[in-house]
């Protein structure tokens, strides 16, 4: 029901690892086809340029391919990749600006993501509101906030992971968190007044 | 779970275990909520809204077609299954190598340059800022050439491809190019001879415009102040984009040509303040045929059409005529020394025809000999 909410690592990821490691061609094709589309997703987010991701993604796989008797065997899988993927991508735009001889513009990496309603999931006319005010709310939070609350809520990791993949301190992750959800919690909870007021007032 | 009796909508949607039991509830998850909403009825309704609004938020994902990735795993496969062979044939001999006294005699040696040279690239590196730094994969250290000699300078880039620059020019690589891509940058003017790779798209960036090959020879002129940047190809086909292309990347990446491709002695000019491409034929167009099989120019009493055919098939050019208006044309030439527009004009001549070259290609006029 849930495709994109996957809440633990898959139990053969271990092994799958394991073999990939061990230099089993197999491995690699396994690994490579149940990850895929968890990192294009991921992916996405930095960037619209879809063969740019797809790219990516290759370069990612071929690079543990050739360093794999250097990797730990005892990583967990999801974050691990989702943390060189994102690396990788943001080097790569990076050199490419280089090579084109562009100024880089040191500019803050971009997060986007948009988040929907599916309607048939909600009952009531007030209730369809509220969510389309938290949407509203999620769509415009800052890149960084906005990837917190992902990789928190629509990725399950914690902490530590979270610190790892974007290349913070713990403690800024849960900051981000609170300024995040404090600043969700509140907005929403104004938007929740003005409305039942304008219920009541027309 | 006392906290959540003072709980709104805005903090069960925000709480992990809430969510996990509204998108993945396990059987405790279940029996633990269903009791706690019979404890507490009040919050039914908050809980309800809750339930629904993390269900319905969803993130917006990019469509991917199955067959998208299949067909980057097939193509990773080969590209591994490549290196794999090569390492094969390598492996033994490196490893008696290791044990022999000349290896570890060789290897103090390099250690000892290593560290000469480490200390020296430290210090230069004080001096001179350079994109390398410690650490970084080869692929992503950007080499510099510049040409700052009057005569024209050889660059060996890593694929074995050859760079001829000339004076007042540059051009950046990496020093060792990925599995996907060959990526060079120019400004000024170089001749390009490319290493056949099917493998690796070979990229040269020169101003707006991106020119790619799979292994060919060709001239790019870009110089930063003038007004135009022109592709002139002497081997091979290429094909021109302009770096503003909407379909940019999708040329970049497939392996076809597309887009303006250019065939030899074609040129293409880009005229940078009206972002509009004109193909036409280099100035000098040289035969494309191997040495042994040009032909002579000597043509004795033949209808006009063959000759033109046979002038176009040694420069590799496409000329167009009219097969049926000048077959009636009889020919009496001798035009071996002659450069292509000559050859062309004394043809034209002797038939009273026109020709004009339309796109990289040469069309001939003509109202017949009847």
């Amino acid at each position: 029901m849930n495709s994109f909410i996957q809440r633990s690592n898959a139990p053969d990821d271990h092994m799958m690892w394991q073999r990939f490691i061990a230099g089993e061609v197999a491995a690699f094709n396994d690994l490579m086809s149940s990850q895929f589309r968890s990192l294009f997703h991921y992916g996405s987010k930095f960037s619209r340029d879809r063969e740019f991701v797809k790219d990516s993604i290759q370069d990612l796989f071929l690079l543990l391919w050739e360093r794999r008797e250097r990797l730990r065997d005892d990583v967990i899988l999801k974050p691990y990749l989702m943390a060189s993927l994102r690396r990788l991508m943001h080097r790569k735009s990076d050199l490419k600006a280089r090579i084109e001889m562009e100024e880089f513009k040191g500019q803050e990496a971009p997060f986007e993501l948009q988040f929907s309603v599916e309607q048939h999931y909600i009952e009531e006319e007030s209730t369809l509101l509220l969510a389309e005010n938290l949407k509203k709310l999620l769509n415009d939070l800052p890149p960084r906030q906005k990837e917190v609350v992902y990789l928190k809520y629509y990725q399950e990791l914690d902490r530590s992971q979270i610190a790892e993949i974007m290349e913070v301190s713990p403690q800024t992750v849960s900051n981000l968190l609170q300024i995040a959800l404090k600043h969700l919690k509140t907005h929403w909870r104004a938007e929740f007044l003005t409305f039942f007021l304008l219920h009541f007032l027309v | 779970m006392d906290r959540y009796k003072k709980y709104g909508v805005e903090d069960f949607v925000w709480d992990i275990a809430f969510r996990q039991w509204v998108l993945a509830p396990t059987r405790e998850d279940e029996t633990l909520w269903t009791a706690w909403l019979i404890e507490n009825p009040e919050r039914k309704h908050k809980v309800d809204q809750a339930r629904q609004i993390v269900s319905a938020l969803r993130i917006e994902e990019q469509p991917l077609e199955d067959q998208e990735i299949r067909d980057v795993i097939a193509d990773s496969l080969s590209k591994i299954n490549n290196t794999e062979r090569y390492e094969v044939t390598t492996l033994p001999l490196v490893k008696r190598f290791y044990s022999s006294i000349w290896f570890k005699m060789a290897a103090s040696i390099v250690i000892l340059i290593g560290v000469g040279l480490y200390v020296k690239s430290y210090y230069s590196s004080l001096i001179n800022p350079s994109y390398q730094a410690a650490g970084v994969p080869e692929t992503e250290i950007v080499i510099e050439k510049v040409n700052s000699d009057d005569q024209d300078m050889l660059v060996q880039l890593p694929d074995q491809s050859t760079v001829t620059l000339s004076p007042g020019s540059k051009i950046r690589y990496v020093k060792e190019f990925t599995h996907t891509k060959r990526d060079v940058t120019l400004i000024g003017e170089a001749f390009f001879d490319v290493a056949k790779d099917p493998h690796r798209s070979f990229f040269v960036y020169a101003n707006e415009l991106i020119t790619k090959v799979l292994g060919t020879s060709f001239r790019v002129k870009a110089y930063p102040s003038t007004s135009e940047v022109t592709v002139e190809v002497k081997t091979g086909r290429v094909s021109v984009f302009a770096k503003s292309d909407p379909e940019l990347h999708s040329k970049l990446t497939k392996r076809e040509l597309e887009g303006l491709v250019l065939t030899p002695n074609q040129k293409v000019t880009f005229m940078r303040e009206a972002v509009k491409m004109v193909k036409t034929l280099v100035e000098s167009p040289e035969m494309v045929l191997p040495k042994s099989q040009l032909p002579h120019f000597v043509f004795e009493d033949i209808p006009a059409s063959e000759a033109f055919a046979k002038i176009g098939k040694a420069y590799g050019i496409d000329i167009i005529y009219d097969e049926a208006v000048l077959r009636d044309c009889p020919l009496t030439a001798e035009l071996d020394s002659q450069p292509l527009n000559e050859k062309l004009s004394i043809l034209c001549k002797a038939v009273e025809a026109d020709y004009e070259i339309v796109d990289g290609q040469i069309i001939i006029h003509s109202r017949g000999c009847k």
